[in-house]
């Protein structure tokens, strides 16, 4: 009983300290010349006070007054100078992290061409609310029956982000039915690739069935490409070298606009950094057709 | 500072757009060069003669793209997304050339050695310009 009733004095005693080293950390974080503090030790490995008066153009009081405050996250060396502790690297990377994710999504999304495309691809139904989630779900319901209805019209299966010509008269009856369904098994295959993607290298479980529900939003530019190259197959177009030409540009320009909201997807749904996200996609697209070129070989 | 620290990821896709553009005066599968398979596809009316312009058009945007992070380095991502269209191009022509003369694979001519380096290149570009930014 008595080890018992050590344990649970121990026990109780490290769970304060942890809440007061949590509390410390946030508490050091909520004012703005802390923040300061931090980064300038952070950015330089070390600061003098004089540095710190110089930089932060404050009085000295204030200063040995936030100095105090960050005394779990900084410590003064026998050199008079300040170095971060373990906790205040800690501080110091995640303020870092979070200005750079900040401020690079929003000023890549402030681009005018980038914007238009994200609008025109209704971005409320990727980064949807409650009231517009059964919309979402009907939007990607939809964007779904309508790639694989064109899919087989074209006679077309899909490949991640590609699409190939196939010969159902040679085929069985089972792989031509797996084939005329292929927008829906690749939108499938897609989707698990990207989220094992950001589990596994970035651990990023947060948001999956959100991710999922927006997902066949990305593929709707792929939707633009089938009807465009239908119109074509229908009115005998696919056959003159230049509408040939035509129909490849827009291919690549509806694959880079789905790369993109991939991308874009990613970031907002999963908290990704915009270059992590641009990564997966590069991977992605780009393994893809090493994957077909392989198989051509 | 800045520009002397991205210069050389830069470079390697500045050498790739040029090797890409490069490929295309010179013999992928048959004696003629990309330019002569353009004009003498074009002549015949062949359906898709365009094809053989794929890897010029690849390099000069990719050469864009590269030349712009060079310029400024913010424009970052559109280079990236740029880069994405003209290496689409280059897929397209790998997937739609390739697998017409994939008997003729093992006698490759300099072109498509030069076209796989360029595309490779920009890819390793592409990698290292995303994976120095989160750094």
């Amino acid at each position: 009983m008595g080890v018992l009733k050590i344990d649970k004095k121990e026990i109780d005693v490290n769970n304060s300290r942890k809440q007061d080293i949590e509390s410390s950390f946030y508490y050091a974080l909520s004012h703005e010349i802390r923040r300061k503090i931090i980064k300038l030790i952070g950015d330089n490995e070390y600061t003098s006070f004089t540095n710190l008066k110089k930089e932060l153009k404050v009085s000295t009081g204030t200063i040995y007054h936030h100095l105090d405050t960050l005394s779990e996250l900084i410590e003064k060396q026998a050199n008079k100078k300040y170095y971060l502790t373990e906790l205040g690297i800690y501080a110091y990377n995640s303020l870092k992290d979070n200005i750079e994710t900040m401020t690079s999504t929003d000023s890549e999304f402030k681009s005018p061409i980038l914007k238009k495309l994200t609008h025109i691809t209704l971005k409320r139904f990727i980064v949807f609310d409650k009231k517009d989630k059964k919309y979402s779900i009907l939007l990607s319901i939809s964007i779904i029956i309508a790639g694989t209805i064109l899919c087989g019209l074209n006679e077309f299966y899909a490949f991640l982000f590609f699409f190939m010509d196939f010969n159902h008269r040679e085929l069985e009856t089972i792989i031509e039915f797996l084939i005329r369904i292929s927008f829906i098994l690749n939108f499938i295959i897609l989707f698990f690739i990207i989220e094992g993607i950001t589990r596994i290298f970035y651990k990023k479980k947060e948001s999956s069935m959100n991710f999922f529900i927006s997902f066949a939003i990305i593929l709707f530019p792929l939707i633009f490409y089938l009807s465009i190259h239908l119109i074509f197959k229908f009115t005998n177009l696919v056959g003159i070298s230049i509408f040939n030409f035509i129909d490849k540009i827009f291919m690549v320009f509806f694959q880079v606009w789905s790369l993109w909201l991939l991308s874009y997807s990613l970031s907002v749904n999963k908290g990704l950094k915009i270059e992590r996200s641009l990564i997966i996609s590069l991977l992605l697209h780009y393994g893809g057709f090493t994957i077909i070129l392989f198989f051509l070989v | 500072m800045e520009l002397k620290k991205f210069l050389n990821f830069s470079l390697i896709g500045v050498i790739g757009s040029i090797l890409l553009i490069l490929s295309e005066f010179f013999s992928w599968f048959s004696e003629h060069n990309l330019i002569e398979l353009y004009v003498i596809t074009t002549d015949v009316a062949i359906e898709d003669s365009f094809l053989f312009l794929f890897p010029l058009i690849s390099g000069i945007i990719c050469l864009v793209a590269s030349c712009l992070v060079i310029y400024k380095f913010k424009l970052k991502i559109k280079s990236v997304i740029i880069s994405f269209v003209g290496l689409g191009f280059l897929i397209i022509f790998f997937i739609d050339y390739i697998s017409q003369e994939i008997n003729f694979l093992l006698n490759a001519g300099v072109g498509v050695y030069l076209g796989i380096a360029g595309f490779l290149l920009n890819l390793i570009s592409l990698i290292n310009l995303l994976i120095t930014i989160e750094r």
